[in-house]
């Protein structure tokens, strides 16, 4: 079990990330990074919903017929989001308005439909949990650096904090506006995956 | 030049042959040595064309085209700022001022706007650092990346780092421009594999990452001249509320000299078509390209300018191809970005296309967009982009004529 | 047992979709109460930003922001004739689809087509019940897209108490500093009317000449300031809230008459 547990939790953080590796979910990657506290916040309600889609898919695995599979899979996932979205809307007001859409949007997030169908469906419950829990949370590590970076760069804050006092309120850091736009994503995690194929251990490609 | 020749070999086997210190910095000797002399090196392959023409040769063309546009721009940098002075503005004063003054001391006609002399030493105060800083950085990520993959160094970048700093407002603050560089020459071209296989024109990513990355500084009014505190904006923004609005700031024929606000070496009009012969003469850029592009640009400002229904929606619209072909980045996009043989379409019915679209999309952009105002840039590289494309298509129509053909005997 | 049966098809669809549905109303139900609640707070304190009761980085709780509001009337006025409308219930006007009035070009110097006939404002009163602050809701069209804020006027009618943009789509680090409280709190103050009740408040390109009525531009963000002197013209010019500010104006040496009339209509229509 111990092995199970750290398998499935650590193999996605880093070695088979859904992001780095296995490239999925990157569209809503480049959406909400634009500061830490947005990435929090959609990181937990990732996670969240790819664990007990997991659950919810691994249950009923055995009884889900072929043909509507995928329908049913979107069925449970779109309830979860929902979920999430009320839950967000009723707690964190603010955060909601914050990241709008795209919380509706985690339904399209292929890391989700992509472990339900690539994993829950042909493992129990407490394993495809794991899974989905790892999966969140890799995809959560790669927001989280995004963020690190667009809005320390962008802002000149961390999790709204000054950091470096942008010119406008009197400092002397002139921010840069790239940053802030959906393509400073694209660069920033394009570099990391650089860095990572030419340093990572065990992650090069085949040649 | 035996003296370079045997200077050069006592250096290599001193530093940079195998097993000595500098070894991985062969790179960086190599582009040296092939400065000074044609490389010895045999084409090792089954076919090999000889021509004097070789890449370096083409570069320093191009180069050589781009100078009238930086002397040009130089002074006007000078004249901008002295006439501006006359009517009351202050002097520069930070370290820019600084070197004025200095100069000043000893050659006071820097400050007048009637030496040509004086205007054009006052520009290069601002030129010249920027062009180091671009030569500096640039070539630095050069020979990293040169010295990474062991390949040479090559001359490309010559032609970048002199483009670069002519496409920029002379009073850009030294660390953007050492940014920007960074971001053209790594992202714009070593990630894709360097000098040659470059999708985009790294000096025109370098110049979009500064659009995007510091908006509020390269697209405001103060940044255009070289003087203190003076909101000053360019031709076109005044060109987004319409002909008249323009004509009451800017005569047509200072446009076209080059004596406007601006980017340092894209003002003027001239200049670029004095680099557009040279161009064309000695046949380094693509004719097809310039004028399918000046067709495809003046046309639609034509239609567009005569067409009451859409002048009324956007004021910009009324400037006929006349101003459009002046202003901005018109001219200097089309006989030195947008031809640049890398990055363009590389068939000729295919530059044809890519050269209309270019055209016409910039007047497209400029008319209809007030955000921005100068679509010149941004346009060409949506270019680049779609070049590979152009010339696919062309490629598989030919192909398909062939196959009919063929069919039909 | 044979998965791919019609019957067992249709019989997991059923139990899938019961489920999900359970989950998804018992949440939408359970939680309205609270969401409604985080709406209405979040509008309270964009209000009680613009009148300057909330500085901009305070985060006051449900509570306190209804303890600030208490001093408040939420008024429904007729845009056209400037008359306060009695009957009308503030909380339907918003989302009343025949309140709207088409603007000609000419008129629509905010750029947003339609105007609503009648706006719900806020009145901020001095214990006495005059008049302390005034918060208009005003809305525009900026470079990209619609920015919705609050511009709040003093007792005399005549100068910026506050404005706030809570809801914009400008170019975050330019036309963004819109909702920058740094920049906002330069309206502070400004005249915005003449003595004949036009609109003179603006933003110019670069630093203000005329401390009274002129407002830093933003750098870079020209066409962003132009958004918003068209926001601000319209809403304070006669088909915005022009002809209400006149009412009132009319109506100041005559406060103590009017006033608590207006009041009890008032407050008998925040109540509903």
């Amino acid at each position: 079990m111990n092995s199970a547990v750290k398998e499935n939790i650590v193999q996605p953080l880093f070695k088979n990330n859904p992001v780095f590796v296995q490239l999925l979910g990157i569209c809503s990657a480049l959406a909400v990074t634009t500061n830490l506290n947005n990435a929090f916040t959609m990181t937990l309600a990732v996670v969240f919903v790819t664990a007990f889609s997991n659950v919810g898919v691994s249950l009923i695995r055995k009884i889900i017929p072929g043909s509507i599979r995928m329908i049913v899979e979107m069925a449970i996932i779109a309830t979860l989001v929902i979920l999430v979205d009320q839950i967000l809307k009723a707690f964190s007001y603010n955060l909601s308005k914050q990241l709008s859409v795209y919380v509706g949007l985690i339904i399209t997030n292929c890391i989700v439909m992509g472990r339900a169908e690539a994993f829950a469906i042909k493992n129990g419950p407490t394993v495809s949990l794991l899974d989905g829990i790892g999966n969140g949370l890799g995809y959560g590590v790669v927001l989280m650096i995004v963020a690190f970076f667009r809005e320390l760069f962008g802002f000149g804050t961390l999790f709204g904090f000054t950091v470096l006092k942008t010119v406008n309120n009197g400092g002397w850091y002139v921010p840069n506006g790239l940053m802030v736009l959906a393509p400073a994503a694209f660069f920033l995690i394009g570099a990391m995956i650089w860095v990572l194929k030419t340093y990572g251990k065990g992650m090069q490609d085949d040649e | 030049m035996k003296f370079v020749r045997k200077a050069l070999d006592a250096t290599e086997k001193r530093f940079f042959a195998p097993g000595k210190p500098f070894a991985f910095l062969y790179p960086l000797y190599d582009a040296a040595d092939t400065f000074f002399f044609t490389p010895n090196a045999k084409t090792s392959g089954t076919c090999a064309v000889r021509d004097c023409v070789d890449f370096k040769r083409m570069m320093i063309t191009v180069v050589l085209a781009l100078l009238p546009c930086a002397l040009m721009g130089m002074y006007n940098v000078g004249l901008q700022a002295n006439r501006l002075m006359e009517a009351g503005a202050t002097a520069p004063t930070d370290w820019h001022g600084a070197i004025l003054n200095w100069i000043n001391g000893f050659y006071p006609a820097i400050f007048e706007p009637s030496s040509v002399i004086g205007c054009f030493l006052y520009g290069l105060v601002y030129f010249l650092p920027i062009y180091i800083v671009t030569m500096i950085v640039g070539l630095g990520w050069e020979i990293l990346f040169a010295a990474i993959n062991k390949h040479e160094v090559n001359e490309g970048f010559f032609v970048t780092g002199f483009l670069f700093p002519l496409i920029v407002p002379a009073t850009i603050p030294l660390w953007q421009v050492a940014l920007a560089i960074s971001f053209g020459v790594v992202i714009g071209k070593e990630i894709f594999g360097g000098t040659g296989r470059n999708f985009m024109n790294p000096a025109l990513v370098a110049r979009a990452f500064l659009f995007f990355a510091y908006a509020g500084q390269i697209s405001g009014d103060k940044v255009w001249t070289a003087v203190d505190g003076v909101s000053k904006a360019t031709p076109l923004s005044f060109a987004t509320q319409g002909v008249d609005a323009l004509s009451a700031q800017y005569s047509m024929s200072s446009a076209f000299f080059g004596t406007i606000p601006g980017s340092l070496g894209e003002t003027s009009t001239l200049a670029c078509l004095i680099g557009a012969a040279i161009l064309l003469l000695t046949g380094v850029a693509s004719w097809r390209i310039m004028a399918s592009m000046f067709v495809g640009g003046m046309g639609l400002a034509a239609i567009f300018a005569s067409c009451p229904s859409i002048t009324e929606a956007f004021p910009a619209a009324t400037l006929g191809p006349q101003w459009h072909f002046v202003l901005g980045g018109f001219a200097f996009g089309m006989v030195f970005m947008a031809t640049d043989p890398v990055t363009a379409a590389a068939t000729k019915v295919g530059q044809y296309i890519y050269g209309f679209l270019i055209g016409a999309l910039i007047i497209v952009v400029r008319a209809m967009n007030p955000a921005y105002p100068e679509g010149a840039m941004l346009v060409i590289l949506f270019g680049n982009c779609v070049a590979p494309l152009i010339d696919y298509m062309v490629v598989n129509a030919n192909i398909r004529r062939r196959v009919k053909r063929l069919e039909a005997r | 047992m044979n998965n791919e049966s019609i019957f067992k098809t249709f019989g997991v669809a059923t139990g899938v979709c019961v489920v999900c549905a359970i989950i998804v109303s018992f949440s939408s139900v359970a939680l309205k109460g609270l969401q409604d609640q985080n709406k209405l707070l979040d509008k309270q304190v964009n209000v009680l930003k613009a009148a300057g009761l909330v500085k901009a980085d305070e985060k006051p709780t449900k509570a306190q922001a209804d303890e600030m509001f208490k001093s408040a009337e939420i008024v429904v006025v007729d845009l056209a004739t400037g008359a306060v409308v009695a009957d009308a219930d503030p909380n339907k006007v918003e989302s009343d689809k025949t309140n709207v009035v088409a603007l000609t070009p000419e008129q629509d110097v905010a750029k947003i087509k339609t105007a609503p006939k009648q706006a719900v404002v806020y009145r901020f009163n001095e214990e006495n019940g005059a008049l302390k602050t005034l918060v208009l809701p005003i809305c525009g069209t900026g470079l990209w897209s619609r920015m919705n804020g609050f511009l709040s006027l003093n007792a005399d009618l005549t100068t910026v108490a506050g404005l706030v943009f809570y809801e914009h789509g400008e170019t975050p680090g330019l036309g963004g500093e819109i909702s920058n409280p740094k920049w906002t709190e330069k309206w502070n103050g400004k005249t915005a009317v003449d003595e004949t009740g036009a609109p003179i408040v603006k933003v110019v390109k670069g630093t203000a000449n005329d401390a009274a009525t002129e407002v830093d531009g933003i750098s870079g963000a020209t066409l962003t300031c132009n958004g918003v002197n068209g926001t601000i013209e319209f809403w304070l010019g006669p088909n915005g809230y022009g002809p209400y500010l006149k009412t009132l104006r009319g109506d100041a040496p005559a406060t103590e008459a009017e006033a608590p009339a207006e009041t009890s209509e008032a407050t008998e229509a925040s109540e509903n």
